[in-house]
């Protein structure tokens, strides 16, 4: 996480310094280079009525689909499905970032605070778990739990209350949605700010507590300000993903409730291209999601300099 | 341990049955030739083939009679089979291996865990039709995702089976493209070197001609619906219940059977059997009614919208099991179970759930009730189209792939009561099933390996052949009689039409707008704001393009 202490040299010289750290990046490069890179070519179908079956095969279809300029961007701007996903989209990046962001924050400085290891393993390992669940495993564990025959509703009903049912609730999918991500994720996101808590000497902790500071102010004082920089840094690629809100997720919840509450920008696509095979208008949406993203990443950034921290790239 | 069933129910989830968007279909049919493109700039091959043109392309029709049916078709049913011969004095259809040896590879869907490359059943049939088949198969209830990008490669399988439901988008556009003309092998008298496949009804073939060619394999249908609503026989009768006879009736007895304290609900998700209920209009492309003179579209009808209120108030009163309103669980399982008492579904599910749940529960029984007017009396059922699933081989197979893949093809379509048909959907005796006393039973092995796979290559005529269960056989070609004596042929019967490009997604939004109405989360008023839309997006102009292909082509294939 330390910025190296030495900026100088040459390329030549900084390359054969770190060239066994580059060795290591290369395969992450190569795989970054084939799947996101090289398939942006593919962009150009936004400008087309591609049709993919039209030649031999998908690539030599480019070539014989005809252009249409930018028809189906125009096609977004009359479409209420395309802003019903984008509205849908961005109430959902707003709830997760008030609602999801802080809590591993949260949770790292309370596993911190347990002093024995062996608590603080259990408690860590408890939490992260449920990381390794499918989506699909953790809808079922909802739907079971919360569904409309589910363990809450029947022991309900067996009191001789009412049903419930908070799987097919439009107006409180987005806060399930949520509370699904809390309860799968939010462990796993203690890991980076754990990481960056052991950074911080215990010299100052203990220098602290020798002027007097009790537990909040050394909290306020040392421990915040060493997290500063990494939630800054998550906080800047969080807004870059920002119209990225949980494709399979979602897709799965999709039926439950209705598009009009479920559909965001990533589902849309999926319906618009692979099922309703309309290839060229779902290119063009996600053109238009990747510019948002992009800009949407660099006002964080320029926000988070304007903080006085790094961001993801220098000044 | 899914059991083989000949027809494949879930298929019928999502974008199954109420499929929406683009559709083709070609035609057949009444007098006027040719290719007829309707205006525009669209692609070459839409609008629909009929008259003389149809006629040049059609095998010719030999009719096979192996074995009388035991409850032969009546009023468009499937012909019933109850009994099982022993192997020795079965007939034989395929009497000289066709097959040259080719190794082909197949893409079909599968409804359960395909079996392993090289199993006792596989081999058995590759055997006997004198070929090598690899096959590719991909899970049934997502098969749409990935046929788009198999089709869309430079290297598609050999042969690949497309369902009538996934000729959504440009699927159409791609079966024009990359698939072999089969007329040269099968038009006219050549199909009598496949006397099976020409055993096949005309009207199948008809709907298998896709862009102006032959090009599919079809595997035929009963006329009847193929959505039953089925209740629990054993139950109904256990408790003195009857099956409803009106739309009242059904929400009555919906009253009386709901107990979610006790974890039962009346029913699933009942709009597919509301359709029947209110005589509503089959989807794509036989969505149209002549009124005055002008065409009016399903999505405009009040009985569309009726059944759609009624499906509503179901839910309203709460009897739909809550995992159907958030569709997470398969409601044919939960209806097997017991906790629910009414659900709607393809009609091989009578025999798909009974041989199942017979394991354990000799006693279990389920039927189909009978389809009623709304208010009480005959219902208006649309006939089914006549083959709703086709096998196309690939324009790049060389001509020695495409013999043999007719030669496999031969071997599947051959008629209830030969060898090969008891090897298709019973495997090897001794292996997969045993007759004892004239009881014919699949056993573990054969649930696991004999799987509906083989039938989609060509089936002969509708037939229904159970001999394990025969009261299952006699219940579904029952009501399949009882139902065909209320059927009306829609408009464009029969015919294969492929709608213009630029409407593909006209239709799309209405399978989730229905789900949205009858879940109670929109309102019925919603759906005529949605079709005005739907008018002025380019409904009205499509409307246009159909009244001039019924003008040109007439209204229905034969």
């Amino acid at each position: 996480m330390a910025p190296p202490s030495v900026r100088a040299g040459t390329l030549r010289h900084r390359l054969r310094r770190d060239r066994l750290l580059l060795l290591m990046v290369l395969p992450a490069l190569v795989l970054l280079l084939i799947f996101n890179y090289v398939p942006l070519i593919g962009n150009i179908v936004a400008f087309q009525e591609y049709d993919p079956y039209i030649a031999d095969n998908a690539f030599r279809a480019i070539g014989q689909s005809p252009w249409v300029g930018f028809e189906q961007f125009q096609r977004m701007v009359d479409d209420p499905l395309f802003w019903q996903s984008v509205r849908n989209t961005l109430a959902i990046f707003l709830i997760q970032l008030t609602l999801f962001f802080p809590i591993p924050v949260l949770l790292a400085l309370f596993i911190n605070s347990f002093v024995r290891h062996r608590v603080r393993a259990i408690a860590q390992a408890i939490l992260f778990l449920p990381h390794f669940f499918s989506w699909v495993l953790v809808v079922t564990i909802f739907q079971q739990m919360f569904g409309g025959a589910g363990l809450v509703a029947q022991t309900l009903r067996d009191h001789g209350h009412g049903g419930f049912d908070l799987m097919t609730n439009p107006g409180l999918f987005k806060f399930l949605i949520t509370f699904e991500i809390i309860w799968k994720d939010a462990g796993w996101g203690v890991i980076v700010f754990l990481a960056a808590l052991a950074a911080v000497s215990t010299d100052l902790y203990e220098a602290a507590a020798m002027d007097g500071a009790n537990r909040w102010r050394r909290m306020w004082h040392i421990t915040l300000p060493a997290l500063r920089p990494v939630v800054a840094l998550l906080l800047v690629l969080q807004v870059g993903n920002a119209l990225t809100v949980g494709f399979e997720q979602i897709l799965l919840q999709r039926t439950a409730v209705g598009p009009t509450s479920a559909e965001v920008l990533d589902t849309y696509v999926w319906n618009v291209g692979i099922q309703n095979g309309d290839f060229s208008y779902a290119a063009a949406v996600g053109i238009i999601k990747g510019v948002f993203g992009l800009l949407l990443v660099l006002a964080a950034n320029k926000f988070a300099h304007l903080l006085g921290e790094q961001g993801v790239y220098k000044r | 341990m899914t059991p083989n069933s000949s027809s494949p129910s879930s298929a019928l989830s999502r974008r199954g049955f109420l499929a929406s968007s683009a559709f083709a279909t070609a035609g057949i049919a009444g007098g006027i030739p040719l290719l007829t493109a309707c205006g525009g700039s669209g692609s070459k091959n839409e609008g629909t083939t009929t008259g003389e043109n149809l006629k040049d392309l059609l095998p010719a029709y030999v009719a096979s009679d192996l074995v009388a049916a035991d409850i032969p078709s009546k009023n468009g049913s499937a012909a019933g089979f109850t009994t099982a011969v022993p192997a020795g004095e079965l007939a034989v259809s395929v009497p000289k291996k066709l097959g040259k040896g080719s190794e082909l590879t197949i893409m079909a869907p599968i409804y359960g865990t395909s079996p392993k490359q090289g199993n006792p059943y596989w081999t058995a049939m590759d055997e006997g039709a004198g070929v090598s088949v690899k096959w590719e198969n991909q899970e049934g209830t997502t098969y749409g995702q990935k046929l788009g990008a198999v089709l869309a490669s430079s290297s598609i399988p050999d042969a690949v089976v497309i369902p009538g439901w996934e000729l959504m988008g440009k699927i159409p556009s791609a079966i024009n493209n990359k698939f072999a003309d089969l007329g040269p092998y099968l038009t006219g008298d050549k199909v009598k070197d496949y006397p099976n496949l020409a055993a096949i009804p005309t009207a199948a073939w008809q709907r298998a001609v896709f862009g102006g060619k032959l090009r599919g394999l079809p595997m035929p249908g009963a006329d009847t619906p193929n959505i039953a609503a089925f209740y629990r026989a054993d139950l109904f009768k256990e408790r003195g219940y009857e099956p409803p006879g009106t739309t009242k009736e059904f929400y009555d007895l919906c009253k009386e059977l709901n107990a979610p304290k006790s974890r039962v609900w009346a029913c699933g998700d009942m709009t597919w059997a509301a359709w029947n209920f209110f005589g509503v209009l089959p989807e794509k492309p036989y969505y149209w009614r002549l009124v005055d003179g002008k065409l009016v579209n399903r999505y405009e009808t009040d009985e569309y919208l009726e059944a759609l209120a009624w499906s509503r108030t179901l839910y309203s009163a709460g009897f739909v099991h809550p995992d159907a309103k958030s569709e997470s669980s398969d409601i044919g399982n939960l209806f097997s179970s017991g906790k629910v008492m009414m659900y709607n579904a393809d009609l091989s599910d009578w025999y798909g759930k009974t041989v199942v749940q017979r394991v354990d529960n000799p006693k279990f029984a389920m039927a189909a009730m009978d389809y009623f007017a709304h208010d009480g009396g005959d219902p208006t059922l649309y006939t089914n189209a006549p083959s709703n699933m086709w096998c196309f081989a690939s324009e790049k197979a060389d001509e020695k792939t495409v013999v043999d893949l007719l030669a496999l093809a031969n071997f599947t379509a051959a008629p209830y009561g030969s060898k090969e048909q008891r090897l298709r959907q019973f495997g090897v005796e001794g292996v997969h099933h045993t007759l004892a006393d004239g009881v014919l039973s699949k056993n573990g092995t054969g649930n696991n390996q004999v799987f509906g796979t083989y039938e989609y290559l060509a089936s002969p005529a509708a037939f229904l052949a159970y001999p394990d269960h025969p009261d299952v056989v006699e219940g579904m070609t029952g009501w399949q009689q009882r139902q065909g004596a209320h059927l009306t042929r829609p408009l464009f019967y029969g015919m294969q039409i492929q709608e213009p490009n630029r409407y593909t997604a006209l239709n799309s939004q209405f399978e989730d707008l229905e789900k949205d109405i009858v879940r109670g989360r929109k309102k019925v008023g919603d759906m005529k704001k949605a079709v005005s839309g739907w008018k002025s997006s380019g409904g009205d102009k499509l409307r246009d393009w159909y009244k001039k292909l019924l003008d040109e082509t007439g209204d229905s294939a034969s």
